[in-house]
């Protein structure tokens, strides 16, 4: 437990500077977004939009943690100069993969919220101040569906983990390019299987084919009543089986990493 | 009986003796193979150097012996650990110095406080002794410091850690003259017959008197692992001003003011002791069964 508690104070005080830079911009993009929302509204003369905090949450908590979660390998695992210096660390690969998994998985999203409620602890009062506005402190329980997000991330996350492990450079857009491909993947899979359905049921012309671009969903929802039990199995894949899958592979890699990988 | 009781106990000796083993590995980079049965026994308590041309395979051999790279073929222990396993218990007994690195935006006493607590056996006061002879002020910026002032952090660091393997890549790279001198100084009051220096080196002039024995890299195998004693008992090195009979000698190399030549040592020869430079190219050239 010590050396696990070492190598999270190693990544922390190693990207000291990076995470104090990045909080220092998000704080003052809010502080943008508040005042050209408070200029906005005075302007218009309509009301101030008070959800600007939650309006931003989901954006920083997903994109830049996607982003974050690509970059978390790339020094120690890809690094030409840098790897030597993880490699070496005396901790097993286990102890220096979770201590980075933990950090994006859950810190940083209790992080964002702690550094959202502080932020707007402190621009809520400038506003007021100087446009008069009502304060609107970050609440992360009114947070319209934040288990739904969390889970999202959580699900999302472990998939830009795989990305960050797999690739060995350009992780985020390679992951995002990946992600892309086995959508058009699947989607042409799920296409053909329909076609096939439909062509049983109904025939195999090409009408019949096209009813399916035509199904009325509230209906059809009533009608799959019966499987929803597939809804569940198709659930627990996504947020359970999915994400648990993406974190063992890419721990898998962070085994097999050598001398050799790093560019 | 007895003897068999003594003879295990050699063995057993010796096996504990060796820090690290390599039987018959071969390692390729994609199609083009570096080492093909490649085999090195390295003991406790001695300052290795390993000496080699460019591309000969020093780092790549350092990097398999720590755990950095996986070999394809044979065995490997380092402290009867295999490395590519990469365990904590090996890791904080070896210790790596590379031949470049960049060090993280922090200050020297905060790389301290990350970097210590990985090392059961870190000296914090022979960290201070050791950064003090080097001359290295602790509250600088790591990243805003030389090559040179960084290995001294790192040389430094790696010292007090106490590791039984420590492992240095051309560390006098970088080093300004007194620091050479320095590092001289403090790897060899830093010895201990529990510890085990690896020198990879091209500048086997800073090491001179150093390192021994001396590990010789080529053509994908150690050709030479012995001390530069045992050699110096079998040939002997003559500088004389008339060129000398090229199938006699052993060795001759033309220098400034005559050549340089290696005989068999007799009962009576007296020459002048062997220079690592000049050991290395007689190991070389012998080796490719080349020209005297």
């Amino acid at each position: 437990m010590n050396r696990f508690n070492s190598l999270v104070k190693r990544e922390i005080m190693t990207s000291q500077k990076d995470l104090t830079t990045l909080g220092l911009v998000i704080v003052l993009l809010l502080f943008t977004s508040e005042t050209i929302s408070s200029l906005a509204a005075r302007f218009s003369g309509s009301n101030f939009p008070p959800e600007v905090y939650n309006g931003m949450f989901p954006t920083f908590l997903m994109l830049g943690g996607f982003i974050m979660t690509s970059m978390l390998f790339a020094k120690d695992m890809f690094g030409k100069d840098s790897q030597h210096d993880w490699l070496m660390l005396p901790a097993t690969n286990l102890e220096k993969y979770l201590s980075k998994v933990s950090l994006m998985t859950i810190a940083y999203p209790l992080v964002l919220i702690v550094l959202f409620f502080v932020a707007s602890v402190v621009i809520e009062p400038i506003q007021l101040l100087i446009f008069g506005n009502p304060m609107a402190m970050f609440n992360p329980f009114r947070l319209k569906g934040i288990l739904t997000l969390f889970a999202q991330y959580w699900v999302w996350n472990s998939v830009f983990m795989l990305g960050a492990t797999y690739f060995h450079k350009a992780h985020f857009i390679k992951t995002v390019l990946a992600i892309g491909v086995i959508f058009i993947g699947l989607g042409a899979l799920a296409l053909l299987y329909i076609r096939i359905v439909f062509a049983i049921k109904f025939g195999s012309s090409m009408p019949v084919f096209n009813r399916m671009f035509t199904v009325n969903f509230a209906e059809a929802n009533i009608n799959l009543q019966s499987f929803r039990v597939f809804v569940d199995i198709g659930k627990i894949i996504y947020y359970g089986l999915l994400p648990i899958f993406c974190l063992v592979t890419a721990y898998f890699r962070v085994e097999e990493v050598q001398a050799t990988d790093a560019v | 009986m007895e003897q068999e009781i003594q003879k295990n106990d050699l063995d057993l000796q010796s096996t504990q003796d060796i820090v690290v083993s390599m039987q018959d590995i071969g390692f390729s980079y994609g199609n083009v193979p570096l080492f093909k049965h490649l085999n090195l026994d390295i003991s406790r308590g001695n300052i290795y150097g390993l000496l080699g041309k460019n591309g000969a395979g020093k780092t790549t051999l350092l990097k398999i012996l720590s755990g950095q790279l996986f070999i394809d073929e044979g065995k490997t222990t380092a402290l009867g650990e295999n490395p590519q396993k990469r365990t904590p218990s090996l890791l904080s007994e070896i210790f790596y110095l590379p031949e470049e690195f960049p060090l993280p935006k922090m200050k020297g006493s905060e790389y301290l406080k990350v970097r210590a607590p990985f090392y059961p056996k870190f000296d914090h006061n022979e960290f201070a002794r050791f950064c003090e002879e080097f001359d290295i002020d602790l509250e600088k910026r790591l990243d805003q410091m030389s090559l040179g002032q960084k290995k001294k952090v790192l040389l430094s660091f790696g010292l007090a850690s106490n590791t039984a393997i420590l492992i240095l890549d051309e560390p006098t790279n970088g080093l300004d003259i007194p620091s050479k001198r320095q590092f001289r100084q403090i790897v060899a009051s830093a010895m201990t017959e529990n510890r085990t220096f690896i020198i990879s080196t091209h500048q086997v002039r800073d090491m001179e008197n150093l390192i021994d024995p001396i590990i010789i890299l080529h053509d994908g195998s150690v050709i030479f692992n012995d001390t530069v004693a045992s050699v110096s008992e079998k040939y002997v090195l003559d500088l004389v001003t008339e060129e000398p009979d090229k199938d006699k000698a052993f060795y001759t190399e033309k220098v400034l003011g005559g050549w340089m030549v290696l005989n068999e040592r007799t009962d009576d020869s007296d020459g002048k002791p062997l220079d690592l430079e000049t050991l290395f190219n007689v190991i070389v050239d012998r080796s490719k069964g080349g020209t005297k």
